[in-house]
C-alpha cells in the first residue's frame, strides 16, 4: 500500500490537461530457476528484478520511461521526462490518439495459491528435477540429453493513472519441465513437456517424477526408429496441443489489437464477418483460475475478463489495450500485458483455445481417409500482415484409409489465416487446455497456454522429405 | 566509467569472498536505450528504458550457485550475493568444474565499437535519420510503414576472484522498418533491418529504401506445387542459415552434451569441400566484436572454424574447454546479466567461391531464391522443416513469382553437402560476410 500511495502522490501532482494520460507502474518480481543436464547442476540461480515504468500520452503521441530508483525526486523527474518526450514525439504525430475517461479500475487482485514454494525447502524443489533428470538418463544409452528445470516466479504490480485507476495485482506462476534428447548417430529426437500454472506447489504435484522422466525418454527413443514425416499439402488432424498454438500463432496474434490499428493485421476490418465454418469458436480467458495464462488486473490496471475472439465461425473481438480501445470505439478487455517494468503494456494472449465440437478422434480420422495425425507442439510464430503462420510437432501418425498408422518424428507446418478457419472440418468433443507457453511479442516474453479439442483441417503443408 | 557502479560491483566480489565463497565472479552491464517507434508511417511513441543489471556466480566445494538483480542498493546486493552463496551450499558439486579463467593479457584495441555521437544524438536528430528512411520506403501512393529505431550505450564490467577485471563500453544504433503495399486483394509486405556500432557507419537510408523495394517484390505471391528443386539463397539468407547450423555444432557444451550436430567431428569432411568459415571477434565495427568474453578472456584473433568442408574445432568458455580437450577459446556468451555463460561464435565470415552471383540464377532452370530467408534446423534437431518467409519461384534462370504457404524440409547434413556453389561476390553487414550460395535439391512442400 505504501508504494501505491506514494505513486498516487506522484500523480497528483503533475498537472496534464484532462484529455491527456498518464500511469506510473511498479513492477517487482523475483524468480528462481534450478535445471540439472546430463547429471550436472546447469543453473541454480535466483533473480530480483524491479523498477518504475512512466508512460505519458499528451498530444497525440506517446513518452515512456523507466526507472530502477524509488526515491520519489527520481520518479518525478522520470515523470517529467516522459511527458516531455511525448510532447516532442507529438510534434511529428499525424492522427488522434488518446484514452479514455471512462474506464477506471481499482482493486487489488492476486493468483490464488495454496503451497507457496518460497517457504519450501529448496532442497525439496532441487530433489523433483534430479529425479526426473537421472530416470531419463539412465533409461537407454540411446539417451544423449536429459534435462529438467524448475521455476517460480512472484511478480508485484502497483499501477496509478491520471484518470483515477489504482490497482494492485499479484501473480505467481510455477513451472516443472523435462526435455529428453535421444540419438542415435546423426539421428536425433527430442522430447519437452511441462507442468504448472498460476499458484504453488500443489500444481506440480500430479508429476511422479520417476515416471515422467522414464516415459519420455522411452517415447525420444522410440522416434529414433521412425520414418520420416510426409511432405506436402494434405489434411491434418492436431492433437489439443497443437491446436492451442495453432489457434494462438494462426489466428490469435492477428487479433491483437495493436496490429489491427496499425494496420498490420489480415482480420482488420472483419468484426462480424464469417472467417471460419459454423463449429468454430475461439476464447481467451486469463480468469480461468491455475492456468499459466491467467492474471487478475493486466499491466494497464484493467481487470481481465473472458474475451470471445470467433463465436460460430464470426469474428466477435480483438485483444484491446485502454489506447486501442478508445481508438476503435470498443471496450478494454484487459490483454495489455508487459513483461517488466523496463517494458510497455501491449496486446497479448492468455489462455487461448477453441470450443469442442461432438465428434471422437476415431470418427475424425474416417473422415480425414489420408492425411496425418499430429502430436504435442514445440510452438511456432506468424507474419499477422501476410497472415501466414508455422508451427511445430514432436511427431505425429500416417493416416491411412481411415486409421491412425505409423508414427513420424519432428515436423514444421505452414498455413494462411484466413483459410484454415474455413478448412476445419471434423472437432471432436474432448478439451484440454494442453500446450504450456511462454509466447515472444516486441521482445516481451509472457505466459500463455493454448488448446482445445482435436481438430481436422485440410491443405496445410506440411514439411517432411 | 561509470566509477560508483563499478564500485558497487567490486564491493559484491569483496563481500562474497568475506561471506565465505571460494571462487567469486561479478557481471555487470549499466546501460540505457533510446527507441523512436513509427506506427501506420508516423511517430508514435519515443521511450527511454534502462538496461542495467548485476549477476553474481559463488562456487563452493565446486558447486555453484547464482543471483542476480536490477535494483542496486548496497543493501540490496549484499541480498543478492548472499542469495548466490547460500544456493552454491545446496547445490552440487560438479567434479569437472576446474576454475574460474584467469587472463592478465591486455585487451586489444578495436575500432569502432563505441562512438560519442550515438551516446550524444538528441531525440529529434535521430528521430529526423528515421523519417528521411521513411520517405525512400514510400516506394508507392499510400503505402503503410511501420517499425522503431533504436540507439545505446552499454558499459560491461566483469571481476573475478582469479584476478580478472576488465570493463568496456559500446554503443549501438539500429532500424527497423516494415513496408506494406495493398492493392485490392493482395499484400505485399517485407521489412529491412541494419543496426552499428557508430552513426557513420549506421546507413539508415538504405532501411526504409529496401524494406519498400522488397515489399513491391512480394505482391503477387502464390502457392507453388509440392517439388524437389535447389534453393538460391541472398547473403542474409546464406548467414542465417549457416550461422544457425555451424554455431550450434561447433559449441563445446553442445559437444559436452551430446547434442552437437559435430560430435567427435574435428578434421572430419562435414561439408562441401568449397566450404570455409572464420570467426572473428575482432573486425573492426562489428556489430559482434568484443574486445573479452563474457567471463573477460580475450579471445583468439581469428578462428578458423571449417576448412574445405572439414571441421577445426569448437568454439570453448572455462568451463568446457577441458571438457573437450582444448583451450579456452574465449567464447563465453550470455543471454543477459543473469544467464550462465556458454560458448557462442562472434561474427562469421564464410569464404566466396569462383561463380559470379548472376550467372547462378541466369543458369538455375527451375528452383526457389530465398531472400533474407533462412533455412534453420528444428532447434537440437538436425531435422530441417523450415517456412520460406521471402522466397521467390525462379523459372529458367528468371524470377517468376513470390511464393506463400511453403515449407522446405530436409535434414543439415544433406544440406551441408549438397551446396555446389558460392558466389564471388559477398555482402559485408558489420563483420557478418557471406557470399549468395546454391544448395542442390532440396524438398519444397508446397500448398498449391
Amino acid at each position: 500500500m505504501i508504494m501505491l500511495d506514494k505513486l498516487s502522490t506522484i500523480i497528483n501532482k503533475v498537472e496534464l490537461s484532462s484529455k491527456d494520460f498518464l500511469d506510473i507502474r511498479y513492477a517487482q518480481s523475483e524468480s528462481e530457476t534450478f535445471s540439472v543436464r546430463n547429471g550436472r547442476f546447469d543453473t541454480i540461480s535466483n533473480r530480483t528484478s524491479g523498477g518504475i515504468a512512466i508512460r505519458a500520452l499528451v498530444d497525440n503521441a506517446w513518452g515512456f520511461t523507466t526507472t530502477v530508483s524509488l526515491e520519489t525526486e527520481d520518479i518525478l523527474k522520470s515523470v517529467k521526462k516522459a511527458i516531455s518526450m511525448a510532447r516532442i514525439a507529438s510534434k511529428y504525430a499525424k492522427e488522434e490518439r488518446r484514452i479514455s475517461d471512462k474506464w477506471v479500475f481499482e482493486g487489488k487482485g492476486a493468483t490464488e495459491i495454496k503451497i507457496d514454494p518460497r517457504e519450501l525447502d529448496k532442497e525439496l524443489k532441487l530433489e523433483k528435477i534430479k529425479i526426473i533428470e537421472k530416470s531419463a538418463r539412465e533409461f537407454s544409452d540411446n539417451i544423449a540429453q536429459a534435462s529438467s528445470t524448475y521455476q517460480e516466479m512472484h511478480k508485484i504490480e502497483y499501477i496509478v493513472n491520471n484518470k483515477g485507476t489504482n490497482v494492485e495485482n499479484e501473480y505467481h506462476v510455477i513451472r516443472l519441465m523435462k526435455d529428453v534428447v535421444a540419438r542415435r548417430g546423426e539421428k536425433m529426437q527430442s522430447v519437452f513437456d511441462s507442468i504448472g500454472g498460476t499458484g504453488g506447489w500443489e500444481l506440480l504435484e500430479s508429476w511422479d517424477p520417476e515416471e515422467e522422466g522414464r516415459k519420455s525418454a522411452e517415447q525420444a527413443e522410440k522416434l529414433l526408429d521412425t520414418r520420416s514425416p510426409p511432405s506436402g499439402k494434405m489434411n491434418v488432424i492436431m492433437d489439443e496441443s497443437l491446436v492451442g498454438v495453432f489457434i494462438h500463432e494462426a489466428f490469435g496474434h492477428a487479433a491483437e489489437a495493436d496490429g489491427v490499428f496499425a494496420k498490420n493485421s489480415v482480420l482488420e476490418g472483419k468484426i462480424g464477418e464469417k472467417i471460419g465454418v459454423e463449429g468454430i469458436s475461439v476464447y481467451d480467458d486469463p480468469t480461468i483460475p491455475k492456468l499459466r495464462g491467467s492474471f487478475v488486473f493486466d499491466s494497464e490496471g484493467t481487470k481481465s475478463e473472458k474475451r470471445t475472439i470467433v463465436e460460430k465461425g464470426v469474428l466477435k473481438e480483438y485483444f484491446q489495450t485502454l489506447e486501442t480501445a478508445t481508438m476503435m470505439e470498443m471496450k478494454p478487455n484487459g490483454a495489455g500485458r508487459a513483461q517488466d517494468f523496463n517494458s510497455i503494456p501491449i496486446p497479448r494472449m492468455a489462455n487461448t483455445y477453441v470450443d469442442s465440437g461432438d465428434l471422437s478422434l476415431e470418427e475424425i480420422a474416417e473422415m480425414t481417409k489420408e492425411g496425418v495425425y499430429l502430436k504435442n507442439s514445440y510452438g511456432g510464430y506468424v507474419h499477422p500482415t501476410k497472415g501466414q503462420f508455422y508451427f511445430t510437432c514432436q511427431y505425429g501418425y500416417i493416416i491411412e484409409n481411415g486409421e491412425i498408422g505409423e508414427l513420424f518424428g519432428n515436423v514444421g507446418m505452414s498455413g494462411m489465416t484466413l483459410e484454415v478457419l474455413n478448412n476445419a472440418y471434423g472437432i471432436s468433443k474432448n478439451w484440454k487446455p494442453a500446450f504450456l507457453g511462454t509466447c515472444g511479442k516486441g521482445g516481451q516474453w509472457v505466459p500463455v497456454t493454448g488448446g482445445g479439442p482435436n481438430i481436422g483441417v485440410s491443405n496445410l503443408v506440411v514439411g517432411g522429405k | 566509467m561509470d566509477n560508483e557502479f563499478f564500485d558497487l560491483a567490486k564491493h559484491a566480489l569483496d563481500y562474497g569472498l568475506n561471506l565465505g565463497a571460494e571462487e567469486i565472479e561479478i557481471y555487470a552491464v549499466k546501460g540505457f536505450s533510446r527507441t523512436v517507434q513509427l506506427e501506420k508511417t508516423a511517430i508514435s511513441r519515443f521511450s527511454e528504458t534502462s538496461g542495467s543489471g548485476i549477476g553474481v556466480r559463488i562456487f563452493k566445494n565446486k558447486a555453484v550457485g547464482m543471483s542476480s538483480t536490477t535494483i542496486f542498493t548496497k543493501e540490496n546486493i549484499e541480498k543478492t550475493v548472499k542469495n548466490a552463496f547460500s544456493l552454491s551450499k545446496i547445490s552440487q558439486p560438479d567434479p569437472k568444474f576446474q576454475s574460474l579463467p584467469s587472463d592478465d593479457r591486455p585487451i586489444p584495441d578495436i575500432d569502432d565499437l563505441y562512438d560519442e555521437a550515438v551516446e550524444n544524438l538528441s531525440v529529434e536528430e535521430f528521430t529526423d535519420l528515421m523519417l528521411q528512411s521513411v520517405e525512400e520506403g514510400k516506394i508507392e501512393k499510400d503505402v503503410i510503414i511501420g517499425g522503431n529505431y533504436g540507439l545505446g550505450k552499454l558499459e560491461r564490467i566483469i571481476l573475478n576472484s582469479q584476478g580478472i577485471e576488465r570493463w568496456c563500453k559500446s554503443t549501438s544504433i539500429s532500424g527497423y522498418l516494415s513496408v506494406k503495399i495493398e492493392k485490392e486483394e493482395d499484400i505485399g509486405v517485407a521489412y529491412y533491418y541494419d543496426s552499428s556500432n557508430t552513426l557513420k557507419q549506421f546507413d539508415y537510408i538504405k532501411i526504409g529504401k529496401e524494406a519498400g523495394i522488397r515489399a513491391k517484390k512480394m505482391l503477387g505471391a502464390k502457392k507453388i506445387e509440392t517439388k524437389t528443386l535447389p534453393i538460391f539463397l541472398d547473403p542474409e539468407s546464406t548467414y542465417g542459415t549457416l550461422s544457425s547450423i555451424v554455431s550450434q555444432g561447433v559449441n563445446a557444451f553442445n559437444v559436452i552434451n551430446k547434442t552437437s550436430f559435430f560430435i567427435d567431428k574435428i578434421g572430419d569432411k562435414i561439408a562441401t569441400e568449397k566450404l570455409t568459415i572464420i570467426d572473428d571477434p575482432f573486425y573492426p565495427g562489428g556489430i559482434n566484436s568484443a574486445k573479452f568474453d563474457d567471463e573477460g578472456v580475450v579471445p583468439k584473433e581469428k578462428t578458423v572454424l571449417v576448412k574445405d568442408g572439414i571441421l577445426q574445432t569448437y568454439v570453448t568458455d572455462s568451463y568446457t574447454a577441458p571438457l573437450v580437450g582444448l583451450e579456452n577459446t574465449g567464447h563465453a556468451s550470455r543471454g543477459t546479466f543473469s544467464s550462465r555463460p556458454v560458448p557462442s561464435v562472434y561474427a562469421l565470415q564464410i569464404k566466396e567461391g569462383e561463380t559470379s552471383k548472376d550467372s547462378l540464377l541466369e543458369e538455375l532452370k527451375e528452383g526457389i531464391f530465398l531472400l533474407g530467408s533462412s533455412i534453420h534446423p528444428s532447434g537440437d534437431s538436425p531435422t530441417i522443416s523450415s517456412q520460406i518467409n521471402q522466397g521467390f519461384y525462379v523459372k529458367d534462370g528468371e524470377i517468376v513469382h513470390p511464393v506463400k504457404n511453403a515449407v522446405i524440409g530436409g535434414n543439415i547434413y544433406e544440406l551441408l553437402n549438397s551446396i555446389t556453389y558460392f558466389s564471388k561476390e559477398t555482402e559485408n553487414r558489420k563483420g557478418h560476410i557471406a557470399p549468395w550460395m546454391l544448395i542442390e535439391n532440396l524438398k519444397v512442400s508446397g500448398g498449391k
